[in-house]
């Protein structure tokens, strides 16, 4: 196949079966170098991470190694890092690299790539070479300016992204332990032996190289499925520093995790999502952050985070009131009716259906976080208004020898997705005992 | 409450058909009669270690709080003749229709019925058009002017005659043993069939699951790996045997002639093979398709997934396998045992609106 062909393809070798997928990839890889074959590369990405592959190992590989936690997120479920590297840079940067380092000292590190008595010193002192060499070009590139070299407008981010490479790089070793020791990736939840892990290498960098600490506690808080776990057990923990410094490091820590909660607060705050599932759980998911990071927080007031974190949760606020209990009683009750008028078979019947469930199970998630949004009363009314006319509903089409025994069910599905089995079943009873059966 | 080698049960009836249930504690649980003919269902281990629980079915609805779907079910069933694993499905298919279970479970349910409903109208022709042909009759006009028209009947009812007078049989006896035998396989179908019938396509999705399983479980690190290795075992097994009784009928179905004369002897062997069937693939279309959804999120799911269909993985009871499998299974419940699902939400105590959504979405995908 000719390499033309293999870049047509495109995404469409995201639906291909997998042993073909497995032989295309195999062929992309001998090329590797072209750019167009970079391209058909990032297209395929999300698919090469969920298969696995055992890509083929090389020297540009090894060197994204140490820092690949930090690439921005593939799928839109995966935790998002604190602290992003784009890979576009990383491609960029990579050819430098292998110049600033040479040719002949780089031939000279291609055994690390391979299993043998060598490996390890080897892989070492490749990472320090690099290290010293993405310092160097880190001096080079400034903020604001475009940088012919990497072929990019060095924006302040790009800049830290570059010191931060350069920083990792120069604590590898420790970092290919963490990486072993919080593994696999995500971890859920931190156990005992996970945070003295963490504590031990952790003080190791602290007595060498103390400005990298904080890059290494964002690379440990990247192998998290929430980052903000991290920041709660990060008090308690002794990384070998002067308490003045721990509070530095917490502060830098806690300013990152904020930044990031805001970020996701935003995603759904001015469009109207269609999929109020979606809205529910990221509202969850916000306000558990939120509950962590305060709680972390209790030992540093800081009145700027406190500020900042209540403007979080005003706007979590705002999108469960605007996206899930806004219209909530008319959109549900509006599609159990239309189940009389002969939707039942039609495609988008199924939709609106479909879609009122998920409004209904939507309601019923938010009313976990109901109450420290100080939502309490407001969704119970739309819970109550809701469920009457649902009731309403249920009680006409199954009470009577005229109704639509669908469509009663259906009423009665709906007032469990919002209100529970247990009303549910009562509703049912009550109905079912006052009429037929 | 028993352990789970003790409890190892001899035969189906005693290991119980699975309940499509969407209530998550008690999805895919087992019922069956106990000593006084009332019926009785079998809860695993709730903290997932040895044991199940043995609930009275009238008492089920007390000791677990159920979705409004599975009340409905549990008050068919207990209406219900019998508890084999087609009076069951009939139940659960009737709950499903109601839409207590959601949309997708509406339209699968009804596309299971339709189905039904084909494959009896086609094995009803092909026992015919067998028929025929065991007596050197020709069949192919009544395909010709179409079986359900005025005219294809009336021929049928002719040639049917004369085969009925060739097997020396009154032509109600023979009418009569033709549609036993279509009520008997119309799950199971005939090989030639140009549509496979229900147990034959899950079968053959058991095999599909089977090495999927097996391929999951090498080289994977991940604590479930061992129990993944256990269940395409067990999928092994019972395919092994579902083949051998797929095999037995199809020889009997292909000589027809032979069974039709000895009738008398062939039937009872007939309908034990096909009841055998049913039980032996009983419970495996849920697993099937819960892992074929697994494995398209990642791997953390895949591990849960691997759990929970350890937890109601119908092992073969004691007299059908020579292997114990609830020897192997008891080894590995010590691995199983570390990851304890909470079947509630654990800050409210209610129902688990995800895991009942999950199991809604797989029953919509059934059929």
């Amino acid at each position: 196949m000719e390499m033309r062909d293999l870049v047509a393809l495109g995404d469409k070798l995201l639906d291909i079966d997998e042993a073909k997928f497995r032989q295309v990839v195999t062929l992309l890889e001998q090329m590797n170098d072209h750019p167009d074959i970079q391209r058909t590369i990032a297209v395929i990405r999300p698919r090469l991470v969920e298969l696995r592959l055992h890509r083929r190992p090389t020297l540009k590989r090894l060197f994204c190694d140490p820092f690949e936690d930090l690439f921005e997120a593939l799928g839109k479920a995966d935790p998002v890092p604190l602290s992003v590297i784009e890979r576009s840079l990383m491609n960029g940067l990579w050819p430098l690299v292998e110049a600033q380092v040479g040719k002949e000292r780089l031939r000279a590190y291609r055994p690390a790539l391979h299993d043998g008595p060598e490996r390890k010193a080897l892989t070492d002192a490749f990472w320090a070479d690099c290290a010293a060499a993405v310092a160097k070009i880190a001096e080079g590139a400034v903020a604001g300016h475009f940088s012919e070299a990497l072929d990019l407008r060095m924006n302040p981010s790009r800049t830290r992204a570059l010191a931060d490479i350069a920083t990792i790089l120069s604590i590898a070793p420790e970092v290919a332990e963490l990486k072993a020791a919080l593994s696999p990736k995500p971890v859920p939840k931190l156990h005992g032996d996970h945070v003295e892990a963490i504590q031990s290498i952790g003080r190791r960098i602290s007595r060498a190289n103390p400005e990298a600490l904080k890059i290494f506690v964002l690379l440990a808080a990247s192998r998290l499925t929430d980052p903000s776990v991290l920041l709660s057990g990060l008090w308690d923990m002794d990384l070998g520093q002067k308490s003045a410094d721990r509070a530095t490091l917490f502060m830098q820590l806690s300013g990152t995790v904020v930044a990031q909660i805001e970020d996701r607060s935003r995603l759904w705050q001015d469009t109207q999502a269609s999929d109020r599932m979606a809205v529910a759980d990221l509202a969850l998911d916000l306000v558990a952050s939120l509950d962590a990071t305060r709680t972390a927080m209790e030992h540093s007031r800081n009145k700027e985070f406190d500020q900042r974190l209540k403007q979080v949760r005003n706007s979590v606020h705002a999108m469960v009131k605007n996206q899930v209990l806004q219209d909530a009683d008319a959109g549900i009750v509006a599609a159990v009716g239309a189940l009389d008028n002969g939707a039942i078979g039609s495609s988008e019947g199924r939709a609106q259906l479909a879609q009122a469930e998920n409004h209904a199970r939507a309601l019923r998630k938010c009313a976990t976080i109901a109450d420290s949004l100080g939502l309490r009363g407001e969704l119970r009314e739309v819970t109550q208004k809701t469920t009457a006319s649902l009731t309403e509903k249920a009680q006409q089409a199954l009470g009577g020898p005229a109704g639509n025994a669908r469509t009663g069910y259906t009423a009665i599905r709906m007032i469990e997705l919002i209100a529970g089995p247990a009303e549910a079943n009562k509703i049912m009873d009550g109905i079912m005992n006052g009429g037929r059966r | 409450m028993r352990s789970l080698t003790n409890f190892a049960p001899s035969t189906f009836e005693e290991r119980g058909a699975a309940v499509a249930f969407t209530t998550p504690v008690l999805a895919q649980t087992r019922v069956r009669k106990d000593s006084r003919d009332q019926l009785e269902v079998l809860v695993p281990n709730l903290s997932e270690g040895r044991g199940v629980y043995v609930v009275p079915w009238k008492s089920l609805p007390l000791a677990f709080p159920m979705t409004v779907h599975d009340r409905m079910l549990h008050d068919l069933i207990a209406k219900a003749d019998g508890c084999s694993p087609d009076d069951i499905r009939k139940a659960v298919l009737e709950a499903a229709r109601c839409g207590l279970a959601g949309g997708g479970a509406v339209a699968a349910a009804e596309a299971a019925l339709s189905d039904d409903e084909d494959q009896r109208l086609l094995i009803n022709y092909q026992l015919i058009v067998e028929a025929l042909k065991a007596v050197g009759l020709e069949s192919t006009e009544i395909l010709r002017v179409g079986l359900t028209s005025a005219e294809g009947q009336k021929l049928t009812r002719d040639l049917m005659m004369k085969a009925a007078q060739r097997l020396a049989l009154e032509p109600t006896e023979l009418y009569g043993r033709i549609a036993e035998l279509a009520v008997m396989m119309e799950a199971i179908g005939l090989a030639s069939s140009p549509k496979p019938a229900r147990l034959r396509r899950l079968m053959r999705d058991l095999n599909g699951f089977r090495d999927s399983m097996t391929d999951w479980a090498t080289d994977n690190v991940s604590e479930a790996a061992p129990i993944g290795g256990f269940c395409a075992e067990v999928a092994e097994h019972t395919v092994n045997h579902a083949r051998n009784v797929i095999g037995q009928l199809d020889q009997a179905m292909a000589s027809f002639e032979a069974l039709l004369r000895q009738w008398e002897t062939k039937r009872p062997q007939i309908r034990k093979a096909c009841s055998r069937l049913s039980w032996l693939l009983d419970g495996w279309e849920y697993l099937i398709l819960l892992w074929s959804d697994a494995l398209t999120q990642d791997r953390y799911t895949q591990d849960m997934a691997v759990h929970d269909i350890f937890r109601v993985i119908p092992l073969l009871p004691k007299d059908e396998g020579r292997a114990d499998q609830s020897m192997l299974a008891d080894q590995l419940i010590s691995s199983h045992k570390r990851s304890v699902r909470a079947y509630v939400d654990w800050r409210s105590g209610q129902l688990d609106v995800d895991l009942v959504m999950r199991i809604e979405t797989i029953k919509g995908k059934a059929a």
